[in-house]
């Protein structure tokens, strides 16, 4: 169905290949998973597929993309939608029309399909996907699991042959995710469609995939089934990690095959791990009967929180659980309805300039909101500025936190990971005592995931501060949080220390403790700690 | 080699329809000056239906030749912003907020894109406001020229003068949009036995003389105000704007080559 051959790929203003020699053919019916650490090449190489790249970036290219027999050389994007729907990063970005309906109709009048056929496949995309409830919804009111549906059902209204998606699950919670990925999966079983996935947090997607390309950072790409690519990529979910660590002969790409595997280990009796809970002495943030509501909706109904110095809390819960609404409060962003909320005892809504920064340092989930300047330098010089600090500190601390960010780049421009490394950077500069971070994962690949843990228990390990984050991420939570709180509803179900909490429910447990339940290890170091204790 | 799609230019023949277009429109605009006849012409309705025709062909003819897709959605992006902060400030005293993006916008894309633009701005917006009529005609064609007029100005001036040239344009084109609907409104607006009004077939200095000073005592209070709020949106967000419109341009890769090769080296 998509043939590359031999294909390499240069960017405008460039000298280095984004792909090189590029071989890879994918039959229909087949659902292959492009990975690759950030700024690899997987978007280029999905945008390579219907050939906006490169007719609408520019950039050279060697060899040929043909899809369903017809060249990329030849056909320009437009004269592909009819056989390839592509599913962006954020779908929020790629809506065009108010409603549900609206929404699906809009591809196809774009193709000119006659009104009945419009019809007709409206109705067909809205019960393959199960939209049918929302179908005359304002999109704009929909959870990001809903939104992420919608998007694929714009994609296939058109019955396209390959569907291309750019990372599905990146702001999904674990449960919306697999909603979308079982989706996915029916359409690949069902209709044979072809389906081409991005994604960075592999634990989700690999059970679903047939084969894997991955791509190295050099533009060479090795192409192989799920368990052969595994056995040596340093890209790997947590559950290959363990196996890696526990030194097993094969990989298990599931729990099921890994707790097989590992049944010796499970069965044991292990000395319980202690607990290093930090000393609790100087509470840094308290909430008292916090509500706060838009409108007719309540998003928080009387929270009573407490935080304390030395603490990493993780909120978590589904989306539109109320997770954001508590972070705000404790940055003083939103009104609250009722109750009160005090940092380092003072109210945040009176913070104002200087000591609004040295108090608390609040990064939004779409960062780039923090990012005002024509580029990174000039972002770098005013935070410099802002907080008399020697000029490069500021720079000093982005390039250790994300190497390779070249000074000049408008901070749009910055991939997703980048830009939170900018913004973080910037709010760690005028050294806040407190940090708060919203869904600070999206779109972040294994190695800055693990240099941002580093950061953040760092930062937390000072006197007097200490971190709060929401998040879906379950396994950043295990490896980072001391702490979680647990959100449904705009009430707080569960505050507990995170092994406490992360267990107790299936659907938030991270892959290892799925694999060493009822062990409670969370973290694959856990279990080696565990082990050598024992042995 | 070929090139990614380009910011739209105007072929010859574009360009050919759209200087006969304009020219009737033109003459909607200056036909007081020459006509000579006794009474009030009824020939306005001939010359508000060629304005409209006009129009309606000039959209034909730059729509008869492909526009790319990104130019497409730069236009309809940026018409519908200059649309909607039309009614913003619609029946205040020339409180206009869409002349600035107007014409930062068709300083970065070239003046033929801000021709269309402007017309179809202005259209888009006449229909949000519901301000619909004879006028419509004249104020798409003046809208359009200033838009085109934006995009002709010297290239290479950048920085801290190209900011004051704009701002000497803003002013100018504020001006210029007044004098206009002024012009089509002003042989109508004040029956025939005043100091100001028109006098059919009288000396074009005479109706000259008429017209400015009925300019001067009339429109000025719109005129000013829209000037002075133009130059100072422009003053105040040129420099972030253009800055946002350009780095638009190359993000969209305008005529950045494509090459196709058999091997990369």
């Amino acid at each position: 169905m998509i043939k590359f051959s031999n294909v390499s790929l240069i960017y405008p203003n460039s000298t280095t290949t984004v792909l090189e020699n590029l071989n890879l053919e994918i039959a229909e019916g087949e659902m292959v998973l492009v990975i690759g650490s950030t700024g690899s090449g997987k978007s280029s190489l999905l945008r390579l597929i219907n050939g906006l790249v490169p007719h609408h970036t520019g950039g050279i290219l060697a060899g040929d993309v043909s899809v369903d027999g017809i060249s990329t050389q030849l056909v320009k994007p437009g004269g592909m939608a009819h056989l390839i729907g592509i599913v962006g990063q954020n779908p929020a970005n790629g809506f065009v029309a108010d409603t549900v309906e609206e929404e699906l109709a809009f591809g196809m009048e774009a193709l000119n399909l006659p009104n009945d056929v419009m019809r007709k496949r409206v109705e067909e995309v809205l019960d393959l996907l199960s939209l049918t409830p929302l179908r005359n919804r304002v999109i704009a009111t929909l959870s990001g699991g809903e939104q992420q549906r919608v998007a694929i059902g714009t994609a296939l209204v058109a019955h396209p042959k390959v569907l291309v998606l750019d990372e599905p699950t990146s702001a999904l919670d674990p449960i919306a995710a697999e909603d979308v990925l079982s989706i996915l999966h029916r359409l690949v079983h069902d209709l044979s469609l072809t389906v081409v996935i991005a994604e960075h947090k592999l634990e989700r997607v690999i059970g679903f995939a047939d084969r894997i390309v991955q791509i190295n950072g050099n533009g060479v790409a090795n192409i192989g089934t799920p368990e052969e690519i595994m056995l040596n990529s340093p890209i790997a979910p947590p559950i290959v990690n363990l196996a890696r660590a526990l030194g097993l002969e094969e990989i298990g790409l599931s729990v099921r095959e890994l707790r097989r595997m590992t049944t010796d280990i499970r069965e044991a009796s292990f000395e319980p791990l202690i607990a290093s809970t930090p000393q609790q002495e100087v509470e840094i943030i308290i909430t008292k009967a916090l509500s706060v509501s838009y409108g007719q909706k309540i998003a928080l109904k009387s929270v009573n929180a407490r935080i304390y110095n030395n603490e990493i809390v993780a909120v978590m819960g589904r989306n539109g659980a109320g997770k954001s609404s508590l972070l705000k409060s404790i940055a003083g962003i939103s009104d609250a309805t009722s109750g009160s909320v005090v940092v380092s005892g003072i109210d945040p809504q009176t913070l104002k300039g200087k000591q609004r920064r040295t108090t608390l340092g609040f990064i939004p989930q779409e960062p780039s909101d923090l990012l005002y300047g024509q580029s990174v330098q000039i972002e770098c010089d005013q935070a410099d500025r802002d907080n008399q600090l020697s000029p490069g500190t500021t720079m000093q601390i982005l390039t250790s936190l994300v190497p390779g960010i070249t000074a000049h780049t408008h901070p749009r421009d910055l991939s997703e990971g980048q830009r939170l490394g900018l913004a973080l950077s910037i709010v760690l500069a005028s050294n806040p005592s407190v940090l708060i971070l919203d869904e600070p994962t999206r779109g972040l690949d294994y190695n800055a995931k693990a240099e941002l843990i580093r950061i953040l228990i760092d930062f937390a390990r000072a006197t007097n501060k200490c971190v709060v984050l929401a998040t879906h991420d379950v396994e950043l939570v295990a490896e980072l949080a001391t702490r979680v709180i647990f959100i449904a509803d705009g009430e707080i179900v569960a505050d507990g220390p995170t092994l406490d909490v992360l267990l107790s429910s299936p659907a938030f447990a991270p892959q290892v403790s799925k694999v060493m339940s009822p062990q409670p290890w969370l973290r694959i170091s856990d279990v080696i700690t565990a082990l050598e204790t024992a042995r | 080699m070929t090139l990614t799609a380009g910011v739209t230019r105007f072929t010859g023949k574009n360009s050919l329809v759209l200087a006969i277009a304009s020219l009737f429109s033109i003459a909607g605009f200056v036909w007081p000056f020459f006509y000579q006849g006794t009474d009030l012409p009824q020939t306005q309705f001939f010359f508000w239906l060629a304005v409209v025709v006009a129009f309606v062909l000039a959209i034909v003819e730059i729509s008869s030749t492909r526009i790319d897709a990104k130019s497409l959605a730069l236009l309809g992006v940026l018409a519908a912003l200059i649309s909607a902060l039309r009614p913003l400030g619609a029946g205040a005293v020339g409180i206009e907020p869409m002349w600035f993006i107007l014409i930062l916008s068709a300083r970065v894309f070239g003046a033929s894109f801000g021709f269309i633009l402007g017309m179809v701005s202005m259209f888009a917006s006449a229909i949000l406001t519901g301000g619909v009529g004879p006028w419509l005609g004249y104020q798409i064609f003046a809208a359009a020229w200033i838009g085109m007029a934006a995009g002709l100005l010297p290239k290479k001036v950048r920085g801290k003068s190209e900011l004051a040239m704009l701002i000497v344009y803003g002013a100018i084109a504020a001006q210029i949009f007044g004098v206009l609907m002024d012009l089509q409104y002003w042989p109508w607006a004040l029956g025939s036995d005043t100091q100001l009004s028109y006098v059919p077939s009288g000396a074009i200095s005479e109706n000259l003389k008429r017209f400015i000073t009925f300019h001067c005592a009339t429109a000025m209070a719109w005129d000013l105000p829209r000037a002075i709020f133009t130059i100072t949106l422009i003053a105040f967000t040129g420099s972030a704007v253009l800055a946002a419109l350009r780095r638009s341009y190359t993000r969209a890769a305008f005529l950045t080559p494509v090459v196709f090769s058999e091997r990369v080296k």
